[in-house]
């Protein structure tokens, strides 16, 4: 029962990676994990793996970037950049983002009401 | 945009996999690296740590599989699994897939036939000419009328004057559209070669170079003192002149004068226009070497010349028109008699001439669609076979989809299969294409002095790749689509049944199309072989067997008129004392082939508001009879009036005197000539024929003496004409040894030329009438026999419960017979629609033709009932017990 994971969209964890980098500049996948852990509390619990998936899926659309860097443990590692174009995604899904969450708040709201 | 962003990584990730594995791999193993000791930071043991990150990080193998998939299209093992599994499936069921191959590949095949030919005439740039896209056609228009005569090839001085004043060209260049024969007398025999006279700047513009010596040079092209040179096509090199290192320099004898050889072209190169592949090449102010017409290079009303300019580097096409059209003007102004209403338009160079291009575009364009018409019945039957073999395959796609395979995945498997019957009917279609090409080429008639060459080159592959592929996707997806919609658990359950009438309607669908596509293409079909029928039994007003004919041109030799005429003599001596010879006599050229000679006749001299035009054709004595057309009043002509240059008299075809003198005995009358200062005799009349085509109407012709030194020498035997060829290309050497006959043919051979559209339309439309029927005749047959195997269970209670066999029978032919009536009346509505695009190539007949069409409704009925019928009878027969007990 308390085993119950909330269903990461998968929408929703491009959207949030996308932030992350906005937010924190370049990072490694590794970080990009702790970040989004860290800010879910533990309510969202996904599978680390699942951040690559969304990241190339990112890369593809030419939203981010990717150099080989070194990390701050002294170990080679991939650094992830939002590009300009991805600035602009972020925007446009951000508006996307709350215009539907406050469409589905009202709605929820409405049921309490009634 | 997105879209093809993503695909342009795909394909980049496609291209780098490895490396890319490689470096994932690297930046996974260190990310769980971070993990465990982060978690070792927390106390835990090192395998504790271990398992713990692995767990946190998810499933690596499954992420790399998905990295791989996202990366690029899909692994190469999974692709080649893919395919490997299809040949399976296509080795269980041979028949059946090499019927549907077999049924694609004729319809790829004739598709790529045909397209090989739009490449040879309209997409392959002519041979070894460089820089095509800088190079333009320029041809005379005339304002005041329509169609191809509009377009007119230009007189030498106009010529002259654009080469001279063009600005926006940096030259330009002109040569003889008809080519000109020239008899070389090759160490005392006449043979006949073909040459092409070419401006000084022909080769240079062209950007081509002799691979010997050099090319004609505007140093040899003088009007005054012009150099007697000649370049020889490399075939022509190869093939007569023993491809003799040493040939530059020597003299060959054309017409009696000595020219110098002076170059070897590139081989393949045959000049600018499709068809002419010339011996030599000789600079255009030799023109009285090798014509009649001795003033060409003066006269402002003979149009001979093709002329091409080459665009200065930075000009476009529409200001070089601009100019050109001011440079019209300015002729038209200097020249109000010749050049009156003449514009100049310029075209893109091709091997067709610009004015012909769109005639040549409409009938391969409309053979083209109707070839892809029959590929789409072929196209519906691999649909229909599909969608019945998917039926079949609905519990395997069901165990695929439990096992975790994605829909698409699914879609993609059965697309694979369908690309790999259509790639094989792909590869088995070029196959028939290139030999379809050779045969098409047959066709054409031998005499015809066109070379042709259809390579199957990388234009052709690349359609028949495009035309594969597409089949492959158009026949395969909704197969696809449906196999993929499988609703796993029913399926599983083994209800194979519960899809069936959704997708036997989708069929019906396909059928119906099918159907009505057929009864199209065969209407076409018949209208056309009907119309070849009618154009093979017109009378042309003489007659087509027993009759030799032979073209003959002295006057190349530079022979005077006197020789020329004791030269005809003897000839005509001659031929009468060969065995079987009837008759024979000379004509200045024949009925229905490509040179025409008219002028306008009247009551009397002067203006006559009673003129009318008439075909003029000049004759010996013994025309009529040797040709077989009917004197129906008056006389031949006498040896002496065929001779004299004002005879007086003329005789008349039935179609003039009736013109002139409706109801009255033309014999006697007189009427003037156009041009002439004296009224002639009319003689004689003649029955009326066909002249200039097959299917034309009425056409008043005049015949007259006085002949040219070319003329046509017509023979008449009471056996077979074709032994008399050879005897008489003897007894022409025999006469004159350096004289040789041009087209010696028998009259069957010269009917070819007018029948040749007919012929190879009627052919190639009635293939596809044929295939259309038969495909549609298999698929008809096929799905009923599905739709029948389906429901022996239910036909088997059916029985039991008492229905008789006959009730049976009407059960099963009802359903296909109600898909037949309807395709049949989309399609007859679809052929009277389509059967206007085909009227102005039908002979005799009208497009709408109640009987073809109804003989068409009646067949395509009567094959579908027998296609329903073997089914159905075979449901009919079906044992109850045996139906019941098969559960």
């Amino acid at each position: 029962m308390g085993e119950k994971k909330s269903d990461v969209l998968q929408g929703t964890l491009d959207l949030m990676v996308l932030k992350t980098l906005h937010a924190m500049g370049p990072l490694h996948g590794f970080g990009i994990a702790r970040r989004i852990e860290q800010l879910s509390e533990d309510v969202l619990q996904l599978n680390e793996g699942t951040v690559y998936t969304s990241l190339l899926r990112l890369q593809q659309q030419g939203w981010i970037e990717s150099k080989w860097g070194t990390s701050e443990n002294n170990r080679k590692a991939r650094f992830y950049s939002i590009t300009r174009l991805g600035k602009k995604q972020l925007d446009l899904e951000t508006e996307n983002w709350e215009r539907i969450a406050g469409v589905i708040g009202r709605v929820l709201r409405l049921e309490r009401q009634g | 945009m997105r879209f093809l962003r993503i695909w342009t990584a795909k394909i980049i990730g496609l291209l780098t996999q490895k490396r890319q594995d490689h470096e994932f791999d690297e930046e996974i193993q260190a990310h769980l690296h971070d993990l465990t000791e982060r978690y070792r930071r927390q106390g835990m043991s090192r395998a504790d740590a271990a398992t713990a990150a692995r767990r946190q990080f998810g499933n690596v193998t499954l992420l790399q599989e998905t990295q791989r998939a996202q990366r690029s299209f899909l692994s190469p093992s999974e692709w080649w699994g893919d395919i490997r599994f299809g040949m399976r499936m296509m080795m269980k069921k041979p028949g059946s897939n090499a019927a549907v191959i077999i049924a694609l590949a004729l319809g790829i095949g004739m598709n790529v036939a045909v397209f090989s030919f739009v490449n040879a005439l309209l997409l392959r740039p002519p041979a070894v000419v460089g820089g095509m896209g800088s190079l333009l056609e320029i041809w005379e228009h005339s304002r005041v009328s329509t169609g191809v005569q509009s377009y007119l090839p230009f007189t030498y001085p106009d010529y002259a004057y654009y080469r001279d004043h063009s600005r926006s060209l940096q030259g330009v260049l002109a040569f003889d559209g008809d080519g000109s024969q020239a008899i070389w007398n090759r160490s005392g025999e006449g043979q006949v070669v073909r040459g092409e006279l070419v401006s000084g700047n022909f080769f240079s513009l062209l950007g081509v170079n002799a691979t010997l010596g050099r090319v004609v040079s505007p140093g040899d092209d003088q009007l005054v003192s012009p150099r007697s040179v000649i370049v020889v096509s490399r075939a022509f090199w190869q093939q007569q002149l023993g491809a003799d290192p040493g040939i530059i320099g020597r003299t060959l004898v054309l017409n009696g004068a000595a020219f110098n050889v002076i170059g070897v072209a590139p081989p393949g190169f045959a000049g600018l226009l499709v068809g002419s592949a010339p011996d030599f090449w000789a600079p255009l102010t030799l023109q009285q070497q090798f014509t009649q017409d001795k003033d060409r290079l003066t006269d402002r009303h003979s149009s001979w010349l093709i002329v091409a300019g080459r665009l200065r580097p930075g000009v476009d096409k529409a200001t070089a028109q601009a100019e050109m059209h001011v440079l019209a003007h300015q002729l038209e102004l200097d020249h109000s008699d010749s050049n009156k209403n003449l514009d100049v338009l310029v075209y893109p160079a091709t091997l067709v001439p610009g004015p012909y291009r769109g005639y040549v575009t409409a009938f391969t364009g409309l053979l083209l669609g109707v070839f892809v018409l029959v590929l789409l019945i072929a196209c519906a039957n691999a649909a229909s076979f599909l969608l019945a073999r998917g039926t079949g395959r609905v519990r395997e796609m069901a165990i695929r989809s439990a096992l975790g395979a994605g829909r698409a995945r699914l879609i993609r498997q059965m697309l694979i299969e369908s690309l790999m019957l259509s790639s094989i009917a792909g590869l088995t279609g070029v196959a028939l294409a290139w030999w379809i090409a050779h045969l098409l080429l047959q066709l054409k008639p031998a005499t015809i002095p066109i070379t042709l060459a259809v390579p199957l080159d990388w234009r052709v592959m690349v359609f028949a790749l495009l035309v594969s592929f597409a089949t492959g996707i158009i026949f395969g997806l909704v197969p696809a689509l449906r196999s993929a919609a499988v609703e796993t658990a029913a399926a599983l359950k083994e209800e194979t049944q519960s899809a069936g009438l959704r997708k036997s309607r989708l069929r019906s669908i396909l059928l119906i199309g099918e159907l009505a596509t057929c009864v199209v293409l065969l209407a076409g079909a018949t209208l056309c072989v009907r119309s070849l029928m009618h154009a093979n039994s017109i009378d042309p007003g003489f007659d087509t067997s027993h009759i030799a004919v032979a073209t003959l041109d002295p006057g190349t030799l530079g022979y005077s008129p006197e020789k020329v005429s004791a030269f005809y003599r003897q000839l005509m001596d001659h031929v009468r004392a060969l065995p079987g010879v009837t008759a024979a006599s000379y004509v200045s050229h024949l009925p229905l082939g490509t040179a025409q000679d008219s002028t306008s006749v009247g009551k009397h001299i002067g203006h006559d508001p009673d003129q009318v035009m008439v075909d003029v054709y000049r004759v010996n004595p013994g025309y009529f009879a040797t040709m077989g057309i009917r004197l129906e009043g008056g006389r031949d002509f006498t040896q002496d009036e065929s001779e004299n240059p004002e005879p007086g008299v003329v005789i008349v075809n039935a179609v003039l005197a009736q013109k002139l003198w409706p109801g009255q005995d033309p014999i006697g009358k007189r009427v003037a000539l156009g041009g002439a200062k004296a009224t002639s005799e009319i003689i004689g009349v003649v029955k009326a024929g066909k002249y200039r085509t097959l299917g034309e109407g009425p056409v008043a012709v005049v015949y007259r003496g006085t002949l040219p030194p070319d003329r046509t020498l017509v023979i008449r035997t009471s056996g077979n004409a074709r032994p008399l060829l050879d005897e008489l290309r003897r007894t022409v050497q025999m006469v004159d040894p350096m004289m040789a006959a041009t087209g010696s043919q028998t009259i069957e051979e010269y009917m070819a030329l007018p029948l040749f559209p007919a012929r190879t339309t009627g052919l190639l439309l009635g293939a596809s009438g044929i295939l259309a029927v038969v495909l549609t005749a298999i698929g008809l047959f096929g799905v009923i026999a599905y739709v029948v195997s389906q429901r022996t269970h239910e036909i088997g209670i059916r029985m039991a419960l008492g229905a008789r066999q006959t009730d049976v029978l009407k059960l099963v032919m009802r359903q296909g017979l109600f898909v037949t009536s309807v395709g049949l009346l989309i399609g007859l509505a679809g052929a009277i629609a389509a059967a206007q695009l085909l009227a102005p190539l039908l002979y005799g007949i009208g497009a709408n033709d109640p009987a073809t069409m109804t003989a068409v409704a009646v067949a395509v009925t009567a094959v579908a009932m027998l296609a329903c019928y073997v089914p159905a009878r075979r449901a009919a027969r079906v044992d109850p017990t045996v139906a019941l007990r098969y559960e």
